[in-house]
């Protein structure tokens, strides 16, 4: 696995360590108009190599609360540090370390950019000012292809890639920067029956063989759920259930849909 | 001006490209009233309503174009007042020159100005290539990616004001914008990939511009206006030949 800092040794599952990663106290987004949901007073600690998903209704605040993490969305109270930064002053550097994948990301047919130049993209901010990606670059950004299974569309138009396809290629763009958080929104959702069986295992085996503290948006909770340490229900903008997937399954095979999950907690 | 109006088209600010060119025209139409350099005006004008758009639509939270329909009228309100306050007749060639451009009237300064803008336009490109392709993909990966896209996109919005002011007396200020979006939304209806679409607008730009110069020198039509018509021609011929909109037909059968 060229470009990426594998450590073969450590394939086994690792436990969480205790060195908090992200941290949110008390945050509370701004009212930016009826397009975001607001998430009230929300504290939560994601510790270094932790996989947790975050499930919950439609417009729940689940999208919102990964854009705090990464800082996009700049204004709200409370504090966020994420690498032990304050994401309000070091936002760019902070994201720089971030893998992020937004819902529902699909390019036109006829946009005149390839896969490859799309996974590029991932490595710019790291790449610096004034700076042109080189071959180093290039070859990170193919080894995430590699990595996903997409490198045969690397020359491709990206506008003519199924939904699926270009889900897996926004997924190597996110890995192209070697970050050492994952956000994933909703990253299941367009993919082909034979895609989602093979990427939550990928990325289950990404987030072991590299350390990678994950977070896994979703309305389905049953992908993965074995293989995650953490499962949290937003709704209404707070977070009403956190704990270990053992406790949440229960919950969740009496009731089948994340909406009742959250249902029984109020 | 292909080159630059490729990024205007691409990151959707074409309201501004429009409110820009205008407020060049506003600015011109001073220059002429009070006797002073149409080009100092004129582009005084256009960075002036560049610099307001930009801001205004973040702080207000409207989508830029809201924020252009309304400086837009109000340019070409003030240009109009301001020509009818040019106060000698002998004037009037030159509100001609200010409405409709006039290509002879192009003194070498402005033709040295102009190709130091083009040979700037092109380094600027160059060193921020990567930023403005991130930017023109989407903008929100793009800052989720670590780029602050912000300073950027008030770049392209200046310098677009700066293009649109010092080729104002080729085409005028009522026709001006047709040569920011012709070419490169010609380029569009054909290329996949990005590089050869910057390559190819202005070359596009160019060709087109020097035949409406012929058109308009066989027929003793304004120039200007001949410029418009044919790269308007080429960009309608681009869209009837277009392979993205025959494969949408398809799509939508």
């Amino acid at each position: 696995m060229v470009g990426f800092e594998t450590k073969k040794a450590t394939v086994q599952s690792k436990k969480p360590t205790s060195e908090a990663i992200i941290k949110l106290e008390a945050v509370s987004t701004v009212y930016e108009g009826a397009r975001r949901t607001a998430i009230k007073n929300v504290n939560l600690v994601v510790n270094r190599n932790e996989l947790v998903y975050v499930v919950g209704p439609n417009a729940a605040g689940k999208t919102t609360l990964l854009e705090t993490i990464n800082g996009m969305l700049p204004t709200f109270k409370g504090k966020v540090r994420v690498f032990g930064l304050n994401v309000k002053t070091h936002g760019r550097q902070v994201r720089c370390g971030i893998g992020y994948v937004p819902q529902d990301f699909m390019v036109k047919p006829g946009e005149p950019y390839t896969a490859i130049d799309v996974v590029l993209m991932g490595r710019y901010g790291q790449v610096g000012f004034l700076h042109h990606p080189d071959e180093k670059d290039k070859a990170k950004a193919l080894e995430a292809m590699r990595l996903i299974g997409v490198e045969e569309l690397a020359d491709k138009s990206m506008g003519k890639l199924s939904g699926g396809q270009q889900q897996k290629v926004m997924l190597a763009r996110a890995l192209a920067k070697n970050p050492k958080i994952l956000l994933l929104d909703e990253p299941f959702s367009n993919l082909d029956p034979d895609s989602r069986g093979q990427i939550p295992t990928l990325i289950t085996k990404l987030h072991r063989e590299k350390d990678l503290t994950t977070i896994i948006v979703t309305h389905d909770i049953h992908h993965m759920l074995d293989q995650c340490n953490r499962v949290i229900v937003v709704s209404g903008g707070r977070i009403t259930f956190d704990g270990t997937p053992e406790k949440a399954l229960p919950l969740v095979e009496n009731h089948p849909h994340t909406t009742s999950l959250e249902a029984t907690h109020r | 001006m292909g080159l630059i109006g490729v990024f205007v088209v691409r990151m959707r600010l074409s309201a501004i490209g429009y409110s820009m060119s205008h407020g060049a025209f506003a600015g011109a139409a001073l220059g002429v009233a009070t006797a002073t350099n149409p080009l100092l005006t004129g582009l005084l004008f256009a960075s002036g309503t560049a610099f307001l758009i930009g801001p205004i639509a973040d702080k207000a939270r409207l989508h830029a174009d809201t924020i252009t329909s309304i400086l837009f009228p109000l340019n070409m309100a003030l240009a109009f007042v301001f020509l009818t306050l040019v106060p000698e007749v002998g004037l009037s060639s030159q509100v001609a020159n200010v409405l409709w451009g006039s290509i002879i009237s192009m003194t070498n300064a402005d033709l040295v100005y102009l190709v130091t803008l083009f040979a700037a336009t092109l380094a600027l490109v160059y060193f921020i290539w990567k930023e403005l392709f991130a930017i023109m993909f989407n903008r929100k990966l793009a800052e989720a990616d670590g780029i602050n896209t912000k300073p950027f996109i008030y770049l392209i919005i200046f310098l677009a004001g700066v293009v649109v002011t010092l080729s104002l007396k080729l085409v005028g200020g009522l026709l001006i914008y047709a040569l920011l979006f012709n070419p490169a939304s010609t380029v569009l209806q054909f290329s996949e990939n990005m590089r050869k679409v910057v390559v190819a607008s202005p070359l596009v730009g160019m060709a087109t511009t020097v035949f409406g110069l012929f058109v308009s020198l066989f027929f003793d039509l304004p120039v200007g206006s001949c410029i418009v018509i044919v790269s308007t021609i080429v960009f309608a011929v681009a869209l009837l030949l277009s392979p993205k909109r025959r494969r949408k037909e398809e799509n939508e059968k």
